[in-house]
This record gives structure tokens, sequence and C-alpha cells, in this order.
């Protein structure tokens, strides 16, 4: 079947379909009639496509589409689309009834979490009980206590420090095990003790809240936020899945519709959005402490906002327009949540484990050949004038490669008493802030080239350092005791 | 004889990935909104002894492409020159999929029709004949739930039938 496409008679885009189909010698999968259309709307892809393999034709056919061209007021996207829909139209009434129906429940709860009036406070509700209580006081609190504090510390790295000191004899060996950065000590007991339950409860929640299409109509409700900052509400969702993994969610910018968007998109990503690990460390850090939390949370937010609106001010581009479908509501399906979460915090321990060992074999030759005192020293100077404790070095380090590892860190160090509550809001603004962990730096390169990823990566580089100086200099400066 | 290629392919969030997953048996990330598939899936099926490659989607709302993933979407129509294409839409909302079908077929494409989440269109009170969008269309036409495997069978019999029609 073929839709009649009208139009003013002599110059109709039927004639104008036949003259390039006629004009059209190659052979194509699809039909040549979809080629001949795709070519009057000015599709680069296809218009690539018949460059490469007819030739002279070419020269002719761009004729035709620029005569059509000007017999119509409107593009011929718009016109096609309106003949389509009326064809549809056509269709659907023959072959579809619609009882109409009133407003359900489902519809009335739909609309109240995209009313900013309604939908900031559901909004509220859902961080609220979500991620502080859920996620951050009993996943990152009661159960890593639990897991780290009690299995961990009390029974299971006790034993094994005992047996690797009874079956390995050098001092120096021993330390790569069980020291104080050792294999089995620190860089399982954080893999598995503390990342990986936090990580798990965020993505429980996060699968969730996935899964009910909740997500889109968040967008709605920020979009006119959003626009302020160059970007459309269909960021959002790359933004909120950057909450999980940033890594990901930066090839998820994929859906944004203009190479302007995607930038900032990618840029506050790798700046200002916490990753699911270091969101669950940073809650537990400041779990206990309401008023640093909301300094932290208050800190990130308009360097959020601020980032935004500058970086949409400098690239040049077309300004976002939104249009997003809104799925309905649904009551989550458990085995999806569950095949989901599972899939994700494999997927992500996978990733982490290795890596975690590895730097504590890293930091064991670095020990051994004194390297290690080197570039710890090397930090001390920035961490100290950002007004951290020295200790603060390693994880800032290691947060360089991975910002969960680094969280991980400050989670030590505060368990042993080593943090105020300045340090602990500056030291969680430096790392969420920090460069993105490595797989993320080479994500922005893939997806945005090498000029623009490295240049991110710099310019985050330097920017988090003078928020987090700043952000020290303020809090002391005026005495804020946290 | 070659392994035959199935393209799925529809607008975002219409369950796609849900079809992809219970075709293949293999599990790939499925979320209530649009835009979960970014990247290009492959799987392996086969129907009475005979082996099928699935191809998994990003979601496109036209053949005009204008996001990056619909552009992936339409490169496997393209290039992949698949024996079928599933269009899946979400059959509460068929009068506005219908133009990508319509698009489809004008492509000349092989197409076959899912009208996908029949529960919710039922729900809602749209009531569909599939036998009459079949003689419009004159493509086949399957009523699914694929997220509880309503329908699946009959699909398979359909790909099965349509295959060897080629």
């Amino acid at each position: 079947m073929a839709i009649d496409y009208k139009g003013p008679v002599e110059y109709s885009i039927e004639i104008a379909i036949e003259r390039i189909c006629a004009l059209l010698n190659a052979s194509y999968f699809i039909s040549k009639r979809s080629v001949a259309l795709l070519i009057l709307q000015d599709d680069k892809e296809t218009e690539e496509m018949v460059v490469a393999n007819e030739g002279e034709a070419v020269d002719k056919i761009r004729e035709v589409v620029k005569e059509t061209k000007s017999h119509f007021a409107n593009a011929i996207t718009y016109e096609l689309a309106l003949e389509r829909q009326a064809e549809v139209k056509s269709i659907v009434d023959k072959a579809v009834k619609i009882k109409k129906e009133s407003i359900g429940t489902r519809e009335r709860l739909s609309r109240l979490t995209m009313n900013p009036l309604t939908g900031i406070p559901i909004l509220l509700f859902v961080l609220y009980w979500g991620l502080y209580k859920f996620v951050g006081q009993f996943g990152a609190g009661t159960v890593v206590n639990f897991i780290e504090g009690t299995l961990f510390e009390k029974y299971f790295n006790p034993f094994i420090a005992n047996l690797i000191i009874k079956i390995v004899p050098w001092e120096v060996l021993q330390g790569l095990f069980v020291g104080e950065y050792g294999i089995i000590t620190l860089g399982l007991r954080y893999a598995v003790a503390l990342i990986l339950p936090i990580v798990t409860f965020f993505f429980i929640v996060f699968s969730v809240i996935e899964d009910t299409g909740y997500l889109p109509r968040l967008a709605m409700l920020i979009d006119r936020t959003f626009k302020k900052i160059g970007l459309s509400g269909r960021a959002v969702i790359p933004m909120v899945l950057g909450f999980g993994c940033a890594t990901m969610a930066t090839m998820v910018t994929r859906t944004l519709p203009t190479k302007r968007e995607r930038i900032i998109a990618t840029m506050l990503l790798s700046l200002a959005v916490p990753c699911s690990a270091q969101m669950g460390v940073i809650l537990a850090l400041l779990g206990g402490n309401p008023k640093a939390m909301l300094i932290w949370a208050g800190i990130v937010g308009l360097i959020f906002l601020f980032v935004g609106y500058l970086t949409s001010k400098i690239l040049p581009g077309e300004r976002p327009s939104f249009y997003m479908e809104v799925p309905p509501l649904r009551m989550p399906s458990v085995s999806n949540v569950i095949t989901k979460t599972f899939a994700r915090v494999k997927w992500y321990f996978i990733e982490i484990l290795p890596l975690f060992l590895l730097a504590s074999i890293f930091i064991w030759l670095g020990m051994l050949l004194h390297i290690f005192d080197f570039i710890v020293g090397l930090l001390k100077t920035p961490v100290e004038l950002i007004g951290l404790p020295p200790e603060a070095s390693t994880a800032f380090l290691f947060g360089f490669f991975r910002r969960d590892y680094g969280a991980a860190g400050l989670y030590d160090l505060n368990k042993h008493g080593l943090l105020n509550g300045t340090q602990l809001v500056v030291s969680c603004v430096a790392l969420t802030l920090f460069l993105p962990c490595i797989a993320q730096f080479l994500m922005n390169i893939k997806e945005r080239g090498w000029k623009t990823g490295l240049g991110i990566s710099v310019f985050i580089l330097f920017f988090s350092f003078t928020a987090a100086y700043i952000v020290n200099f303020i809090l002391t400066k005026f005495g804020v005791i946290l | 004889m070659s392994v035959k290629k199935i393209a799925i392919v529809g607008n975002p969030n219409v369950g796609k990935s849900v079809l992809f997953n219970i075709l293949t048996k293999q599990y790939v990330n499925v979320s209530n909104y649009p835009g979960t598939t970014v990247e290009v899936s492959r799987g392996k099926m086969s129907i009475n002894g005979i082996e099928y490659e699935v191809i998994d989607t990003p979601g496109m709302y036209s053949f005009l492409s204008i996001t990056e993933e619909e552009k992936v979407a339409r490169r496997i129509l393209f290039n992949e020159k698949p024996d079928i294409v599933i269009h899946v839409v979400d059959a509460k909302n068929l009068e506005r999929m219908l133009s990508l079908t319509l698009q489809l077929i004008e492509a000349e494409l092989p197409v076959m029709l899912v009208l996908n989440i029949m529960d919710e269109a039922q729900k809602n009170g749209v009531i569909i004949d599939a036998r009459i969008l079949e003689k419009e269309l004159k493509v086949p036409v399957v009523e699914a739930v694929s997220i509880i495997g309503k329908g699946i069978k009959e699909l398979k019999d359909r790909i099965e039938a349509y295959g060897n029609r080629l």
C-alpha cells in the first residue's frame, strides 16, 4: 500500500516522487519511493547514500527537491506528516473503537506528580524516604554497620589476619594481604562490606522508581528549570540515571536531540551528579549530620545550576524544545526489579572488585618503593589548602581513579573520628565534583570526542578544587560549626 | 541457508526489549520510560528448528530520524537488510504509532505489526479489531501482552509462516 500524497496538482509531492524515482538507478534495500521521500525531507544520511550511489543524477535530484520545496509554504516533512496522519485516522476509524471513560485514580495521581504544587512535595517525599531513609540510613547505616562493623571487623578480618600471619612468613608480604591497605582488610572490605550493600540498596530504589514511570513525570516537573540551563526536560532522564551510574548515563545522553544539549549534559554528569556508590557513601557520611547534608546538597545543587547556566551561555546552538511521551504509571513488577537490580549489582561488582584489589597492590608496591609517600606528600599541600587532614590525601589520590574508592576512604577516616563537620562537607563536595572515574572519562571521550572529553576533565579538576577551597574558606570564616 | 534476521523496531517505551528478552531468552535492561535502549542488542531464537537472529533496536518515532539513537535504529533497517521487521506498538496509543507502520510499509520492508500492551488498552476501553487492521495494512497483525508472555506463541507461528513466504 502507499499513501497518495496530494498538494498542488502540477507540483504535487507525488510528481516529485515520480521524478526522483526515475532518476534513482541504484538498488536500495528500502523502496525508491521511501528514498525519494527522505530526500525530499532533507535527510542527511539518505542524501549521502544517494550521492555515493547515483553519480551525475544527484544534481538533477537536488533540482527536483528545490523546485518542489518552493511550492510549499510549510516544510515537506510537515505536509507528509499531515497526510499520513489523515491516513492513519481513516484506518483507526475502521479498526478501533474507544469507549470513553472517566479519569481514573492513576490519571489523577499522574497529574499530581507533574503539577509543581503537589509534584515538588511528592519529589521531596520520594527523596526523603527512598534515598535518605532507605538507602542512607537503613542501607548505608544499619546494614553496613552490621556487615562491615560486625561481620568483617569482629570476625572475618581477625580470622584472616591470624591465618595469613601463620601461613605467610614474611612481614612485608603479610602487609600485602592484611596490612593497613591490605588486599583483604581494605580492598575486599571496601568492595564487599561497604560499597556492595550501599549500591544494592540504591539500585533497588532506583529500579522501582524507573519501573513506576515516575522519571518522565519528573522530567515534566522540572522542565522549566532545565530550560534555564540550556537543557530540555528530556535531559532529566540521563541526569537521574547519573545517580545510578554516570558512565551509563553519559551513553544515554544520545537520546538528547541537539549536540549542545549532549555536551551540557555530559559536563553536568561528570561534575555535579554523584553516582550511586558516591551517593551511598555520602549519605552514610552525612546521614548523622542533617545540617552538613543540607549544606552539601545546597552547594552541589547550586553548582549544577550555575555551571549548566554558564555552559549554555557559552555554547552556541539551538535552544531545546521539549516533547516527551509520558508512559502510564505502573505497579513495578517484582521480578523485573529483582532481575534488573541483580544485573546492575553484578555488573558493578565485577567492575569494581578487581580495581579495589588492584589499588591495594599498588599502594603496597608504592609503599615498598616509597613512591606512595612521595605522591601523598605532593597532594598534602592542596589537601591541606582545602582544610583537610593529610590522611585524606590517599582517599583523593584514589578518588582520582574511582570516586567510590575515594568516598569509601573518607568513610574510613570519618569512622576513626579524623574529620570534623566542616571537613566532612568540604571533602564530600570535592569528591562529588571531582574528576569522573576512569570509565566515565573514557566514555566522555568516546561519546564527545577527544577535545571535548579532555576539556571537560581538565575543567573539572580545577573547578572541584577551587569550589572546595571556597566552601572551606566560607565555612571557616563564618565559624559555621557542624 | 543463512540465518534469518528479525529486527524489532517501534516507538520508545512500547516493550521492544521485553519482547526481545522473551524471544531470545536473554536479558537486556527494561524500564518504564522512553529511551532505555540506546544500543543494539542481538540474540538467537529458534522456531521449530529454524534459527533466527533477533535484533533489538532503540526507539524511533519516525523514519526521518532526529536523535542519535533513532539513527542507530534506522541504520539497522537500511544496512542489515532484515528478513522480518517486527514493528511493536503500544495498542492503547495506536493512532500515534501507526504512522511509523505506514512508513515502514511504504519502504517495502517485510513488516509484521505487534499490538503490544493489549491489557492496558482494554482497560482504557480501546477495542481493536486486528483482522480489519490486517486487511487495511496488508501485513500480519498480532495481539500481545509480552510482559506475561501472552501472544508470543501466535507471534512465533506467524513469524514462521511469514518467513516461509520469503
